[in-house]
């Protein structure tokens, strides 16, 4: 189930009516919670319920196990056991095609011809996303970060919570387990402004991302041959930038935001990320969870910056080439993350040469432009499903596309622009501060306004109940 | 439950009135290495009650007005389900056991009128068609699908069928196949079309993102603009019934852009390999389907003069079409050979109208039956129609 479906309107409905009935016990409502939650992910596929059982029960008993245990040597074999169940079952449906493709590449450049047997697997959707939440568990636990969850009531609901189950925000336990431990129920302000944040991450992802970006993105990204130009290539990339923050961002504001309805708290994800100043700043403005997720599991453990410059650098590319994959099964995703990596380490380097340097106002601007604009080069390998797509469109960013066609039409090209621009305007004007902040200034006659817009545009574009892009990770 | 948190982030847990200042609204990019606390959320100090009150107002009266706007200046009307990728999905379903499907191009689908075809044999055929499409990747998808054993009907456009560059739509149809036949699709599919029972403005092609971009009207050379798109000439009922939009007959500026965006069928023509390719995939399509006991007939619908001069231009029927029944050793009814089919009523030169599209269905269908045994022409079959049962008298007349 998607949140933009007239399907999750009928089912939020249900939940929030189950939810706020006076006759549920506390413990019921959890239960009740969950059933809603295993309902909406079964929609997709029914099937796929059991992986989610799989990776509830075993690290629930390999965190149980690993307290239980005297012997450093079992804690660790316990953690173990959780790592490769979870990694296992996200290789085998996430990167079994993609590693038998790269095998037989291998197999036939040294001459050996293999045929493999066909390897038709669905990708569980969200898998990426709850492997990473339950993974956190019992790390967090064999690390003494926190002690094991006290019910598996309120376990099985962190894994399973549906607001953040297929999409993130990847949340931790110690975030949410709590929040299941005693009665919560939202105030009619906070139901209120949940609603209005599940308007604008709808507005988001209905309007601005599939409505008005991806159809600029496709004609570019899909041309079929046709060679765009630099102004095509570029603001095909810029739409993509757009596109992409609106989906996922979108995602996260009405998972939020639904949350809230439901008096739970969920943390940012995305701290108006093309505002920032650097590429340090960006990661902890873009996807915040998954980039904190990594810090804390791959990052630090790789050495981090505590063993020395070169090692330093090898944890921050190890972790940005890995982090890439996690996106998609494809090398695509792997350079992605390369490119963001290199940009580490490269604004690593250079705060190190210039220490005492403080930008002033307009280098500030300058270098959060500056940051965008390699963040969009970023963007190509991204989108891009293959490396001669990619090269076609960075050729053409280049303006060295030998006989380029004009692929975007004028009128939606316009609008596309309009809408980066207010994006990226918002962004670097709102980068110190945030929406609640913003909204609590406006007058709430402007807000009303403003409110009443955007639900009206959601209802108006209808909406073809298309898939967030993260699904697919 | 633990976690390594400082009494002064503990205190702010939960959700909480009023917004934080931005250095105390820390997220987990601002603790490296610890677990995360419980987050909190800050409700912004509003009348939130009243400001929700007055927004459910204001987008009450917007729907309505864009409601009136819809039905009094855009003629649309409520009960024109429109059609999706899930309702194409949940025929193709359909028509897994079906005694009689019907594949092919938007032609075919515009011009089959189920509830006649019922009447006359007392079989609905499961309506599979998909507008912009080569058909011949609809008949490789029955080809493919061991469950079906019935009589297939592959209606065709020639100049889509043998010379399309790409599947076209149909391809993403299959291609998302087994995505929109989930169980949230499905149920997302049947609320709307409940809805849409009620809301005329529920309509793709009047979706804000499709209208804005038609102010374009051709302003980058070189670029088709959206204006040049096609527009809505369908009204879509229950089963994927498609007819020709009344407002197409009435409305002259929406009929004339209509037969604009077609171009003429303008195109290269198309190579004798390329259709002698068409034609084997094609052959072997059909004796798949025959092999497991169903079976395979062809129609080809009326398209207006304008057109038919280029496609037959571009792909000849002695080259296209008759070549594909002996090929395929496959029977086919031509809109041509059918006398009752003559010089029906095609307001944009490609679909037939509404009533005519009874006609034409009552024509091939008396053909169809003569062709095979699956269907027999029932005893209290309607009595046959003839042009004048569409085709207003002062037409009629000339």
């Amino acid at each position: 189930m998607i949140f933009n479906s007239l399907t999750f309107l009928v089912f939020f409905g249900l939940v929030m009516a189950l939810h706020y009935a006076p006759f549920f016990s506390w413990h019921q409502k959890k239960i009740n919670l969950m059933i809603a939650s295993y309902l909406f992910y079964a929609a997709w596929n029914p099937p796929f319920v059991i992986l989610l059982w799989i990776s509830t029960v075993v690290d629930w008993w390999a965190a149980q196990w690993m307290v239980r245990a005297k012997a450093e040597r079992t804690r660790k074999l316990w953690m173990l056991t959780s790592v490769v169940v979870n990694l296992g079952m996200l290789g085998y449906f996430k990167y079994g095609g993609f590693l038998m493709d790269n095998f037989v590449s291998i197999a036939g450049s040294l001459g050996i011809i293999y045929h493999p047997p066909g390897w038709d697997i669905i990708l569980p959707v969200g898998i990426s996303f709850y492997t990473f939440a339950t993974l956190s568990y019992t790390l967090d636990v064999y690390l003494r970060r926190s002690a094991p969850a006290g019910s598996f009531l309120n376990y099985a609901l962190f894994v399973t919570f549906f607001p953040h189950l297929v999409a993130g925000p990847i949340m931790r336990p110690t975030e949410l387990v709590p929040q299941f431990e005693e009665p919560r129920q939202a105030r009619p302000n906070q139901i209120f402004f949940g609603l209005a944040l599940l308007t604008l991450g709808l507005f988001q992802k209905v309007v601005l991302a599939d409505g008005f970006l991806a159809p600029v993105v496709e004609a570019v990204y899909d041309a079929h041959g046709k060679m765009p130009g630099m102004l095509d290539s570029w603001v095909a990339t810029l739409a993509f930038a757009g596109q992409i923050f609106c989906d996922f961002a979108g995602y996260s504001t009405s998972a939020i935001g639904v949350a809230l309805c439901l008096g739970f708290a969920m943390p940012d994800n995305f701290r108006f990320p093309y505002g920032a100043v650097g590429f340090s700043d960006f990661w902890r403005r873009w996807h915040i969870t998954l980039s904190s997720w990594l810090r804390d599991y791959l990052y630090i453990p790789l050495g981090g910056n505590r063993h020395g410059q070169a090692r330093c650098y090898a944890a921050l590319m190890g972790t940005m080439l890995l982090g890439g994959l996690w996106h998609g099964a494809n090398w695509t995703f792997v350079v992605w993350g390369g490119l963001h990596g290199l940009y580490l380490s490269a604004e690593r380097w250079l705060r190190a040469r210039f220490k005492g340097f403080t930008p002033g106002r307009a280098a500030l601007i300058g270098l959060a432009l500056l940051t965008f604009l390699l963040v969009n080069v970023t963007w190509v390998f991204f989108r891009a499903k293959t490396f001669a797509g990619a090269g076609t469109v960075l050729t053409g960013m280049a303006g060295m596309q030998a006989h380029p066609a004009p692929l975007i039409a004028f009128g939606p090209m316009i609008i596309a622009m309009v809408i980066v621009s207010a994006i990226l305007g918002t962004h670097l004007t709102m980068r110190n501060t945030t929406l609640e902040a913003v909204i609590e200034r406006t007058p709430s006659v402007a807000l009303a306004g403003i409110w009443t817009a955007l639900l009206f545009a959601v209802i108006i574009e209808q909406g073809q109940g298309s898939a967030f892009i993260y699904f697919a990770f | 439950m633990h976690s390594s948190t400082s009494p002064s982030e503990r205190g702010l847990t939960g959700t909480r009135d009023g917004a934080l200042p931005p250095g105390l609204r820390k997220t987990a990019a601002d603790r490296p290495g610890q677990a995360q606390p419980v987050p909190t959320r800050d409700v912004p100090l509003k009348p939130w009650a009243r400001i929700g009150t007055a927004v459910f107002c204001g987008v009450l009266l917007l729907t309505a007005a864009w409601e009136w706007n819809a039905r009094a200046n855009l003629g649309l009307r409520a009960g024109d389900i429109d059609d999706s990728p899930q309702a194409w999905a949940e025929a193709r379903r359909a028509a897994d056991f079906a005694p009689v499907a019907i594949v092919g191009d938007s032609r075919i689908l515009f011009d089959t009128d189920q509830a006649r075809f019922q009447a006359m044999t007392g079989v609905r055929p499961v309506q599979v068609a998909h507008v912009g499409t080569d058909a011949r990747a609809l008949l490789e998808h029955f080809a493919n699908d061991p469950k079906f054993h019935g009589l297939l009907i592959v209606g065709m456009a020639d100049t889509m069928y043998f010379g399309m560059p790409v599947i076209g739509l149909g391809g993403t149809a299959i291609h998302n196949y087994a995505k929109n036949d989930k169980p949230s699709q499905l149920t997302g599919l049947w609320i709307d079309r409940w809805l849409q029972n009620y809301l005329a403005f529920m309509d793709s092609d009047y979706r804000l993102s499709i209208m804005l971009p038609k102010l374009d009207h051709g302003w980058r050379k070189g670029v088709d603009s959206p204006y040049e798109n096609v527009w809505k000439i369908s009204e879509d009922f229950p089963g994927r019934q498609f007819f020709m939009w009344d407002q197409i007959e009435r409305n002259a500026y929406l009929r004339g852009h209509a037969r604009h965006a077609w171009d003429g069928f303008k195109g290269p023509d198309i190579p004798k390999s390329v259709a002698d390719k068409v034609i084997a995939r094609s052959a072997e399509a059909v004796r798949r389907i025959r092999a497991r006991g169903g079976d395979v007939i062809f129609v080809r619908p009326p398209s207006a003069p304008q057109l038919r001069v280029n496609e037959q231009k571009r792909i000849p029927r002695a080259l296209g079409w008759d070549r594909l029944l002996i090929g395929a050793n496959a029977k086919g009814i031509h809109a041509d050979d059918l006398p009752q089919a003559q010089n029906l009523v095609i307001p944009e030169w490609s679909h037939l109208s509404r009533r005519c599209a009874a006609v034409f269905t009552d024509a091939y269908v008396r053909r169809l039956v003569q062709l095979t045994g699956r269907l027999k022409l029932r005893a209290d079959a309607p009595p046959p129609l003839s042009r004048a049962d569409c085709v207003p008298q002062t037409i009629a007349s000339r």
